[in-house]
């Protein structure tokens, strides 16, 4: 979590401090404020440590479930935070393939901004998953049966063969997959939103 | 049940904010098919609505686009700020 450590005059000026050094907003914040007294004794000063204090996985949780709520999408959400910087949120509803969209465009939707809103509050990056109704799970095990059966097909005929245009979580599932592979390789080519994955006989040059 | 689009909206911007009693979300027309939405947050805060190559505006955006489709109407969203 981001943290500074500041002087101030006020009490009220602390906090208007603390949001602007944090760009956090107040309810997030907590102070720590300690009084200073001047020699004199008249003129106080405060010594401010201010830390953000939201609990991410909390926050993501909620904010989801508000989403949900307001849409009138009945929706069970199931939460992991196995370590300090992953977070994965599990999600079921009622009306799955509106949330997931055409190709996962409403998922992905989902989840940039889930994963935005959560790396307001910290320095190091936090690593937010979501997935609906197994959408990610399912498209993980199409691509890898496609990867396979293509790069079977390129290692038999010694021809390249192009995939169709994939985001970058896509494309490293397939890299992933053949990579131990010793007869084909895999390249990505071309610029977003266009990149696709190369498959190619190995030493074919 | 129809949904409330002003704070579905504003559910998802206040978050982000720095300064969330400056969001104001208003439903400018809805003509059954059409819906148009308008955004206003603080100068400071507009980065952050609206993120790298617009990114954040546009994942909200989809959110509310995928929203709106289930009452078949179309949503557009424009972001300003005061």
């Amino acid at each position: 979590m981001k943290t500074v450590t500041f002087e101030a005059k006020t009490r009220d000026e602390a906090m208007k401090l603390a949001t602007e050094a944090l760009r956090v907003q107040p309810d997030y914040i907590a102070l720590d404020i300690e009084e200073k007294k001047s020699m004199l004794g008249f003129k106080k000063s405060y010594d401010v440590r201010a830390t953000v204090d939201v609990n991410l996985a909390e926050l993501g949780l909620n904010t989801l479930q508000t989403l949900f709520d307001n849409m009138g999408v009945e929706a069970t959400i199931d939460m992991k935070h196995p370590a300090d910087d992953e977070i994965t949120y599990t999600i079921n509803t009622n009306e799955n393939p509106v949330l997931i969209g055409k190709n996962g465009k409403t998922l992905d939707g989902i989840q940039y901004y889930i994963r935005n809103l959560l790396n307001v509050f910290t320095d190091h990056h936090v690593m937010v998953l979501c997935d609906i109704g197994g959408y990610k799970e399912n498209r993980k095990r199409q691509l890898e049966i496609l990867a396979t059966k293509t790069a079977k097909e390129v290692a038999r005929t010694k021809v390249e063969a192009k995939l169709d245009p994939m985001n970058a979580y896509e494309r490293r599932i397939i890299h992933t997959k053949l990579a131990e592979w010793r007869d084909v390789e895999t390249k990505s080519v071309g610029e977003k939103p266009d990149r696709a994955i190369v498959i190619r006989p190995k030493n074919a040059r | 049940m129809a949904t409330n689009y002003e704070k579905m909206i504003a559910d998802l911007v206040t978050p982000l904010v720095v300064h969330p009693d400056d969001v104001a979300v208003k439903q400018l027309s809805d003509d059954g098919e059409m819906i148009t939405m308008h955004i206003m947050v603080h100068e400071d805060d507009l980065g952050r609505v609206i993120g790298k190559n617009g990114r954040i505006a546009n994942a909200i955006r989809t959110i509310a686009y995928a929203s709106a489709s289930r009452e078949h109407k179309k949503i557009t969203i424009n972001i300003e700020s005061f």
